[in-house]
C-alpha cells in the first residue's frame, strides 16, 4: 500500500478504525493534515510518535479561529498541557467528525465549556463563554448577568445555578444546529 | 424551606463552610471523592470547592449512591449500546461518563470491564469492549488502546480456562458471531469505499470555512439533487432509451416506415445547431422525447423467445422512478422534520441557551467569517436583550388596523402579480398556438419571459415584504419565500392545464411538443442562473470594489433564492421526465456546472453574512417545497396518463385510448392464465379497500397524534417533577450537613473518636500537606457512613 501506510502497522490502523469513528483512509488523512502541522521536515516516524507543541496545533486553520481553542486542546490533549500526540489528534478529529454520535460530542462540549474543569457549567463559565463568542466587542455588566439569567432560566432544572451534564445534555439535545456546527470536516 | 441561599456565587466560593447544596446534583465527579489526592486543575485563580474537607465528604457520600458505581456504569453503557442498536431512535443518554479530568490508572476501568459479562464475551466481546471504549470521554485513545488489549488479554485467559472446562459453544451463537463481524467488516469497507467516493468533498470545506454550515446547506442541497437524479436517470436509461436504442439498430429502418412513414417523414430534419436551444428539430428524432419511442416489442439479445415490451417498459419504470422519488424524499422530508422539529420543539424555548452553546461554528477556518461570527453574535445577542429589556408594549388598536390593511393590501398586489404573469404567460402560448410556423425567437419567448419573472420577482416581493414591518426578520425570509414559491408554481400550474387542455389533438404529437418546452424551460432556466450569478454577483462586487465604494458592498450569498431557484428547476425536471426521458440528464450536468459556478462565484464574490442562517430548520422547509412540487407534477403526470388521449402517431402508447389503459388490459390478460394475481389486483384496486386503507391511515395518525400529545404532558410533569427532586435533595443535602456540623464540634471538645482507630491507615493515603487535617477528615468520613443510612431510607421516601 501506499507510502504512509507503512508508519503504520496493520495493528495499528485495526485499533484506531475501532476506537475512533474513521475508516483507514481517514485516519491516514488525518496523519497527514497531522504531519503537516509539523513545520520541519523530520521523518515520519518520530512525527508519528512525539508529540506536537501546543503553539503549533493551534495552528491548525479550524483552531486558529476558534474562540475555544485553547480548551480544545486542553482537553484532548493526553499530557493536560495542550500539546498533543498524534493519537490526541486522531481522538480530536473524530470526536469533531461527522461519524461521531451527538452523545459524544456532547460530551466533549461540555468539557470544552467547562472552563474551570469542576464537571459543572456555572455562571462564571457561561461568562466566559459568551465573553469569547462576543470577541473584542463586550457585552455591559448588566446584559451580560441578564443573559446568563436568561440560560440558567431555560435550562438550569434543578435551580442550582449552574448546568450539570445532564441538564447541558438535555438543552442540546433539543438544538438541531448544534451537530451541524460542532463539526470538524477532514 | 427549600430556597436555597445561595446569594453570590463568588461569595460562597469562598466561604469555608460550602453549603451542600453547591455539589447538590449527582453527576459530581466521584473521582474525587474516591482519590484524596486528586488535585483539580485551576483555571482561573478559583479555589474549587473539592478542596474543602466537608464538600469532599459530601462528595464522597454522593460517590457512594449505587448510581456513581464504575460497574454499574459499564454495563448501564453496555446495555444503551444494544438498546440502540435494536432501535436507532433512541438517543443514546447516559454515555459513559468516567472521571474526567484524571487521569486514572487504566487498571481500574479494566478490571471493572472483565467483571462485565457481555464485555468478556469470547465471541461479540471485542465488539461490544470497543464500542464501549469510542464513546467514552473520560480516557484518551492511548488509555484506549491499553484498555482494549488489557481487556482482550483477560478475555482470552477466560477464554481458555473456560475451555478446560469444556464448555461448548453453541454452532448458532458461532454463526452469529461469523455474521455479525463479517458485517462489520463490510460496513468499514463500505464507509473506505463511499470517503474516496464523496463528491466534492474540498470545495464543500472551503466553502464552510469560509462562509459557515448557512451557505454550505445550499450546496448540500445541490448535492443531493444531483444525487437523487442519478437513479432516476440509471432507471430511464436502463430500461427505456437502452432498448430504444436497441430496438433503432436491430430493425430494418423499412420497418419503421411501414409503421410509421409519417412520423419519419416529417422528422428527418438535419441538425443545424439551432436545435441546441429550441430542442426541437433534429431532437425531435431522437431518444430524447417521448415521440421517438416505439410502441412495439423490442427484440432482446441471444434469444427469440423473449420481448421486450416498451410500452409496458415505459410507463412501469415511469411509475418507478417516480414512486422511489416519493419514498427518498418523504424518508428524508420525516427525518429532518424529526431531528428540526419534533426532538427539537419542547414546552420551552431554548433560545438564548442555544444561541450561546452552539454560537461558534467550528468549521470556520476564515479570519473574516470568524470576525463576522464573533459581530453577528454580538449583534444578535444585544438586539435579543434590547428587545426582551423593553417588554412588548401594548399595540395601540388604530396600529394594528393599520398594519392589517397594510398587509392585506400587498398581499392584494402580490396575488395581483402572479396573476398578471399567469396572464401574460397565457397570452404568449395562445399566440404561439395560433402562428402555424413560429420562429426561433417566437419558440424561445415563453421560457424567456418566465425566466425574467423569475429573476425579478423575488426581488420585488422582497422589497414589499420590507414594507409590511414584521416582528421577526425570520417571518419576512418566509413570507418572500412562500411568495415565490407560489408564484413558480403558478406559472407551473398554468403551463400545465394549457398544455393538457389544448395541446391533445390540436398538434402533431403533442407529448414531444410539451418535451420540446420543458428542454427550452430547463435550459433558459439555467441560462438564468448563470446570468445571475455573473451579474448580480460578480458585476456586483466589481462595483462594490471599483466604483461605488460607498453606496454598495460585496454581494452576499442568497441562500432562499438560490435553493428556490433549484428546486424550480428539479420541479421541471420531474414533470418533464415522462415526455422526455432523457431530461434527467440534461438535469445532472446543469447541477453539475452550477455546482462549480456556484462554488467559484460564491469564494470569489461573496462576503460572508452578517445574519445567521439557520440551517436545520430552513432546510426542512426547503425539502417541504420541492415535495410540494413533486406532488404537483406528479398528479399532473399522472393525470396526463390516465385521462389524456396520447397521440396517434408516435409514442409507445399510439393506438390506446388512454396511456393507463396499458395497466387495464395488461390485468385484464392475467384474468386467464394468472386468475389469483388478477382478483389481487382488483380487490386491491376496488373502492372498498382504497377506502379502509385510507380510514387506517386516518387513525393511525390520529393515535400517533393523541400519543404525542400525552407524552408533552409527561414531559412536563416529570419536568416539574425533576425541579421538586432537586429541591427536595438540596434541602436533605444541607440537613445532613447541619447535623454533621454539629456531630463535629461535639468531637472537638471530646478530643477523640472513631477516627484515631483508623488514622494509620489512612495516613498513608493522605498527602503529606493536609496532615493535620487528615485525621479529622477520616473522621467526618465516618460520620458521613453513618448518617447515610438515614440519609438514603430518607431519599427513598422523596424518590
Amino acid at each position: 500500500m501506499g507510502s504512509s501506510h507503512s508508519v503504520f502497522s496493520e495493528q495499528e490502523l485495526n485499533d484506531y478504525q475501532d476506537l475512533t469513528y474513521f475508516t483507514k483512509k481517514e485516519i491516514l488523512h488525518v496523519f497527514k493534515r497531522y504531519k503537516d502541522l509539523y513545520e520541519d521536515s523530520a521523518d515520519e516516524n518520530t512525527k508519528k510518535t512525539s508529540s506536537l507543541n501546543k503553539d503549533k496545533i493551534l495552528k491548525l486553520p479550524e483552531l486558529k479561529v476558534n474562540p475555544f481553542s485553547d480548551r480544545i486542546v486542553k482537553v484532548f490533549s493526553s499530557s493536560g498541557d495542550g500539546n498533543m500526540t498524534f493519537e490526541d489528534f486522531l481522538d480530536m478529529m473524530s470526536v469533531f467528525s461527522d461519524g461521531a454520535p451527538k452523545n459524544v460530542k456532547v460530551e466533549y462540549a461540555f468539557r470544552i465549556y467547562d472552563f474551570d474543569e469542576d464537571d459543572m457549567i456555572s455562571d462564571q463559565d457561561l461568562k466566559e463563554v459568551v465573553d469569547r463568542l462576543t470577541g473584542e466587542q463586550k457585552l455591559s455588566k448588566d446584559e451580560m448577568q441578564q443573559l446568563i439569567d436568561n440560560i440558567l432560566e431555560e435550562a438550569d432544572l434543578d435551580d442550582d445555578d449552574s448546568l450539570s451534564f445532564a441538564e447541558f445534555e438535555h438543552v442540546i439535545s433539543k438544538a438541531p444546529d448544534f451537530i451541524n456546527s460542532f463539526r470538524i470536516r477532514l | 424551606m427549600s430556597r436555597d441561599p445561595r446569594g453570590d456565587p463568588s461569595s460562597r466560593r469562598r466561604d469555608e463552610a460550602v453549603e451542600m447544596s453547591q455539589i447538590n446534583p449527582g453527576y459530581l465527579d466521584d473521582s474525587i471523592g474516591r482519590d484524596p489526592n486528586h488535585q483539580v486543575i485551576n483555571m482561573d485563580g478559583r479555589i474549587p470547592w473539592a478542596r474543602y474537607g466537608s464538600a469532599r465528604d459530601a462528595a464522597e457520600l454522593i460517590s457512594e449512591l449505587p448510581s456513581r458505581q464504575l460497574d454499574r456504569l459499564v454495563s448501564d453503557t453496555g446495555k444503551s449500546i444494544r438498546a440502540r442498536r435494536k432501535s436507532q431512535k433512541t438517543a443514546l443518554h447516559g454515555s459513559l461518563r468516567g472521571f474526567p479530568h484524571t487521569h486514572r490508572p487504566t487498571n481500574d476501568l479494566t478490571n471493572s470491564m472483565a467483571r462485565n459479562e457481555e464485555l468478556m464475551d469470547e465471541l461479540d466481546g471485542d465488539i461490544r469492549t470497543n464500542e464501549v471504549l469510542r464513546g467514552m470521554s473520560s480516557h484518551h485513545l492511548t488509555d484506549k488502546r491499553q484498555i482494549k488489549h488489557d481487556v482482550s488479554e483477560k478475555r482470552k485467559e477466560r477464554t481458555l480456562s473456560r475451555k478446560k472446562h469444556h464448555e461448548k459453544l453453541g454452532t448458532w451463537k458461532t454463526m452469529k458471531y461469523r455474521v455479525g463481524m463479517t458485517w462489520i467488516h463490510f460496513k468499514n469497507n463500505l464507509k473506505e469505499f463511499g470517503y474516496s467516493l464523496e463528491l466534492w468533498k474540498s470545495l464543500m470545506k472551503k466553502v464552510e470555512g469560509h462562509f459557515g454550515t448557512g451557505v454550505t446547506s445550499y450546496f448540500l442541497f445541490l448535492k443531493w439533487i444531483f444525487l437523487l437524479n442519478i437513479p432516476v436517470f440509471i432507471l430511464t436509461f436502463g430500461f427505456v432509451v437502452l432498448p430504444q436504442i436497441l430496438f433503432r439498430y436491430n430493425q430494418p429502418v423499412t420497418t419503421v416506415d411501414n409503421n410509421n412513414s409519417t412520423n419519419v417523414t416529417s422528422y428527418h430534419v438535419s441538425f443545424s445547431g439551432e436545435e441546441l436551444l429550441t430542442g426541437g428539430g433534429w431532437f425531435n428524432d431522437t431518444e430524447l422525447y417521448y415521440g421517438y419511442y416505439t410502441n412495439l416489442q423490442v427484440a432482446v439479445p441471444l434469444s427469440n423467445s423473449i420481448k421486450y415490451d416498451m410500452k409496458y417498459a415505459y410507463l412501469f419504470t415511469c411509475g418507478g422512478y417516480y414512486i422511489l422519488c416519493l419514498f427518498i424524499l418523504a424518508f428524508s422530508i420525516s427525518k429532518s422534520y424529526k431531528k428540526n422539529y419534533v426532538e427539537g420543539s419542547s414546552t420551552t424555548s431554548f433560545y438564548n441557551v442555544t444561541r450561546v452553546l452552539c454560537g461558534w461554528d467550528y468549521n470556520i477556518t476564515a479570519k473574516q467569517a470568524s470576525d463576522l461570527k464573533h459581530k453577528s453574535f454580538y449583534n444578535e445577542m444585544k438586539e435579543y436583550l434590547a428587545g426582551k429589556g423593553k417588554k412588548k408594549k401594548e399595540k395601540e388598536l388604530s396600529d394594528s388596523c393599520k398594519w392589517f390593511f397594510i398587509r392585506v393590501l400587498t398581499n392584494l398586489i402580490v396575488l395581483g402579480m402572479i396573476g398578471g404573469a399567469g396572464y401574460l404567460i397565457y397570452y404568449i402560448l395562445d399566440k404561439n398556438l395560433s402562428e402555424s410556423d413560429v420562429h426561433i425567437i417566437g419558440e424561445l419567448t415563453m421560457p424567456l419571459v418566465i425566466s425574467s419573472i423569475h429573476l425579478v420577482f423575488p426581488f420585488i416581493f422582497a422589497r414589499i415584504g420590507s414594507l409590511e414591518n414584521y416582528e421577526k426578520p425570520k417571518h419576512e425570509l418566509y413570507i418572500g419565500m412562500f411568495r415565490t414559491m407560489l408564484l413558480k408554481g403558478a406559472l407551473l400550474g398554468i403551463l400545465v392545464s394549457y398544455w393538457f387542455r389544448r395541446l391533445p389533438g390540436s398538434v402533431y404529437c403533442w407529448e414531444t411538443k410539451v418535451g420540446n418546452e420543458l428542454y427550452r424551460l430547463v435550459l433558459i432556466d439555467f441560462i438564468f442562473i448563470l446570468g445571475a450569478t455573473f451579474f448580480l454577483e460578480f458585476i456586483h462586487k466589481v462595483m462594490a470594489n471599483y466604483c461605488c465604494t460607498e453606496k454598495l458592498k460585496e454581494p452576499e450569498f442568497d441562500i432562499g433564492r438560490n435553493t428556490l431557484d433549484l428546486i424550480y428547476s428539479q420541479a421541471l425536471c420531474w414533470f418533464g421526465t415522462f415526455y422526455s426521458p432523457l431530461l434527467s440528464v440534461m438535469m445532472i450536468v446543469k447541477l453539475f456546472i452550477l455546482f462549480y459556478v456556484k462554488v467559484v462565484s460564491c469564494l470569489q464574490n461573496c462576503r460572508p453574512s452578517s445574519k445567521a442562517w439557520r440551517a436545520s430548520r430552513t432546510h426542512t422547509i426547503f425539502l417541504g417545497f420541492l415535495f410540494f412540487f413533486f406532488l404537483l407534477t406528479t398528479v399532473a403526470v399522472a393525470v396526463s396518463i390516465i385521462t389524456i388521449r396520447p397521440s396517434e402517431e408516435c409514442g409507445p402508447f399510439r393506438g390506446e385510448d388512454k396511456a393507463y389503459d396499458v395497466v387495464t388490459n395488461l390485468v385484464d390478460s392475467w384474468s386467464g392464465d394468472y386468475k389469483v394475481l388478477h382478483e389481487i389486483v382488483k380487490v386491491i384496486s376496488s373502492p372498498g379497500v382504497i377506502a379502509g386503507v385510507l380510514v387506517i391511515l386516518c387513525v393511525g395518525t390520529y393515535y400517533m397524534r393523541i400519543v404525542m400529545v400525552g407524552h408533552k404532558e409527561m414531559v412536563t410533569l416529570l419536568r416539574h417533577q425533576l425541579t421538586m427532586e432537586g429541591k427536595d435533595k438540596a434541602y436533605l443535602l444541607r440537613k445532613l450537613q447541619k447535623v454533621r456540623s454539629k456531630k463535629k464540634e461535639k468531637l472537638v471538645q471530646l478530643g477523640q473518636g472513631p477516627g484515631r482507630i483508623l488514622s494509620g491507615t489512612a495516613g498513608l493515603r493522605e498527602p503529606p500537606e493536609q496532615g493535620g487535617k487528615r485525621i479529622f477528615t477520616r473522621k467526618l468520613v465516618l460520620n458521613c457512613i453513618c448518617f447515610y443510612g438515614k440519609f438514603s431510607s430518607k431519599w427513598k421516601w422523596y424518590t
